[in-house]
């Protein structure tokens, strides 16, 4: 009983806190916001060695999945958003997908003919727009992403291969889809919801979040009593 | 005589071709091709069969949403044409491939209007409301349309649909390459800017020609060796390279020669001599009297 009226009293406080200071922003995800927006100058010539001369000339450079120091990317650019945007980025996990290939020449299959350039350059420097008039073998950049993904994804046959095993729908400004009175009330909010998302409320009504029962695993001892809730006390069912 | 449609066609074919054979060149067929058309690049390989382009198209061009977009699986059940709701239709085609375990491999194939270089309706459309245009696109003007749907009879691909249930104004439906913004600067067809895996090459036909080509090459084994729609109907604007066998994904097997040069320098020929309509006449004239005497008599006897 200490125990839940302590972290209850944790819970009140960082919302509190939240309430006050800035909203947290996680860091990593900011960064790679920061960094989906960047064009990078286009490399116009690359170097057209097969995988081993390519896996080989990564040993000499010395280069590993060690070296990996971008654990995460958001894979978007401008240069897809010019021409449609129906969908959220897909979150990458760079640094994980490179420990589970172990094969950095998977996706830098190729690098820039400039033997200045670093030798794994990112994705967006050599594919950029789709069907470019002085380059037109080159995939672009939203190509790139897709036939590298859903390939790799179905030979391993890991990894989703349908569109939402990725990405999320862009979520349709709500601002005037939504009508509520002013100050309404719970109930009215949620009727409002409900007008559109019916399938979203039967799938809710089958969950630990409207039942307060179900399997849980994660429960400290796996306890399974329930003391409150929609389905037990009908405490707060609205 | 049992006059048989078919051995109409083959007097009428006998009596063109003795025409023909008249005049060696002063009727010879010319294409009408754009110089430096548009085309665009299927490939059969990179398409995954998301329907994107059919959203797309639709959007793009003021269609109905396509019959449940996000499905991949029962919308598949069935082989679509284009019809009246949509320009273009993605179908799946299980042609006995399979994948590294064992598992049989879709093929997914788009289709839409050609695009043809030296297009049949074009050519059966008799009052011009059917055009090739500079950017390679057949455009329909629907002001011009009578209805008379030859151009879904001449059309080797079974493209065109007709707007049966509107009984006012119905239009003939195509894939209109779209025109409106291709014909822009730096403008793309709808479905081209949406696929995701580049599965539609827009460009300069010529390029497009060429990089299809380079593709075969660099891919020995991958594709069967040919680009579909270089030399069929005369060439198409729209081309397709594939790993199975074209027909097996509906994409028949058709002549190098256009549609077009065959009827037109038949039609043509016929009736630049004044003497041709009268040699036509006489001999349909000559079948008629002939099988309707054959028919005519035991009719008789019977009595009305
Ligand atoms: S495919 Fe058919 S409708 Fe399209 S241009 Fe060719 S003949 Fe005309
Ligand atoms: S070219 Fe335009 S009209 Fe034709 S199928 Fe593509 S999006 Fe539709
Ligand atoms: S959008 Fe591209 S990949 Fe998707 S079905 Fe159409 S052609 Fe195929």
């Amino acid at each position: 009983m200490i125990k839940k009226i302590i972290v209850f009293a944790g819970l009140i406080l960082l919302t509190a806190a939240l309430c006050t200071a800035e909203i947290w922003k996680a860091p990593d995800q900011e960064k790679a916001k920061e960094r989906a927006k960047e064009v990078v100058p286009f490399i116009k010539e690359y170097k057209d060695d097969c995988q081993i001369t390519r896996r080989m000339s990564l040993i000499d450079a010395g280069i590993s999945i060690k070296n990996v120091q971008d654990v995460y990317f958001l894979l978007d650019s401008p240069v897809i958003k010019k021409r449609e945007d129906h969908y959220e980025p897909v979150r990458f996990a760079h640094k994980r997908h490179a420990a589970l290939t172990k094969d950095c020449t998977k996706c830098h299959h190729f690098r820039p003919k400039d033997e200045n350039a670093l030798e794994t350059t990112r994705c967006s420097a050599c594919h950029q727009d789709s069907f470019n008039p002085d380059h037109p073998e080159r995939i672009g950049l939203k190509a790139a992403y897709h036939q590298q993904c859903m390939k790799c994804h179905q030979e391993e046959a890991k990894g989703p291969v349908d569109c939402k095993g990725c990405h999320l729908r862009n979520v349709p400004d709500h601002k005037n889809l939504v009508k509520l009175p002013d100050n309404a009330d719970p109930f009215q909010v949620t009727a409002e919801c409900l007008r559109c998302h019916d399938t979203q409320a039967e799938d809710m009504l089958k969950t630990a979040h409207w039942l307060w029962k179900g399997p849980s695993p994660y429960t400290t001892g796996h306890r399974k009593d329930i003391m409150h809730g929609k389905g037990t006390t009908a405490l707060n069912n609205y | 005589m049992q006059l048989s449609r078919r051995s109409f066609f083959k007097i009428m074919g006998a009596a063109g071709a003795s025409v023909t054979a008249l005049p060696p060149s002063a009727n010879a067929w010319k294409s009408k091709a754009p110089p430096d058309p548009y085309g665009c690049l299927v490939d059969l390989t990179r398409c995954v069969g998301c329907r994107k382009c059919e959203e797309a198209c639709a959007e793009v061009n003021g269609l109905p949403t396509p019959e449940r977009p996000n499905c991949q699986c029962i919308v598949f059940d069935k082989k679509r044409r284009p019809d009246d709701k949509a320009y273009t239709v993605v179908n799946r085609y299980f042609t006995g491939k399979l994948d590294q375990f064992d598992k049989p491999l879709p093929t997914y194939a788009k289709v839409q209007c050609m695009h043809c270089q030296d297009p049949a309706c074009v050519s059966a459309c008799i009052v011009g409301a059917l055009t090739k245009d500079e950017t390679g696109a057949v455009r329909y003007d629907a002001t011009k349309c009578i209805g008379c749907r030859y151009c879904m009879v001449a059309c080797p691909f079974e493209i065109p649909a007709y707007e049966y249930h509107d009984p006012i104004t119905p239009r003939v439906i195509k894939c209109s390459f779209c025109y409106d913004r291709i014909s822009k600067k730096g403008g793309l067809p709808g479905c081209a800017t949406i696929c995701p895996t580049e599965a539609l090459t827009f460009g300069k036909r010529e390029t497009i020609v060429k990089v299809a080509q380079k593709r075969l090459e660099e891919n020995p084994g991958k594709y069967i060796d040919h680009v579909y729609g270089e030399k069929e109907v005369g060439g198409t604007s729209w081309l397709y390279i594939s790993s199975v066998p074209f027909e097996k994904v509906n994409l028949p097997v058709l002549s190098d020669k256009p549609s077009p040069k065959l009827s037109e320098t038949i039609q043509h020929s016929l009736f630049s001599y004044l003497w041709s309509p009268l040699a036509l006449f006489g001999v349909l004239g000559a079948l008629m009297y002939k099988s309707n005497k054959n028919q005519g008599e035991p009719e008789n006897k019977g009595g009305y």
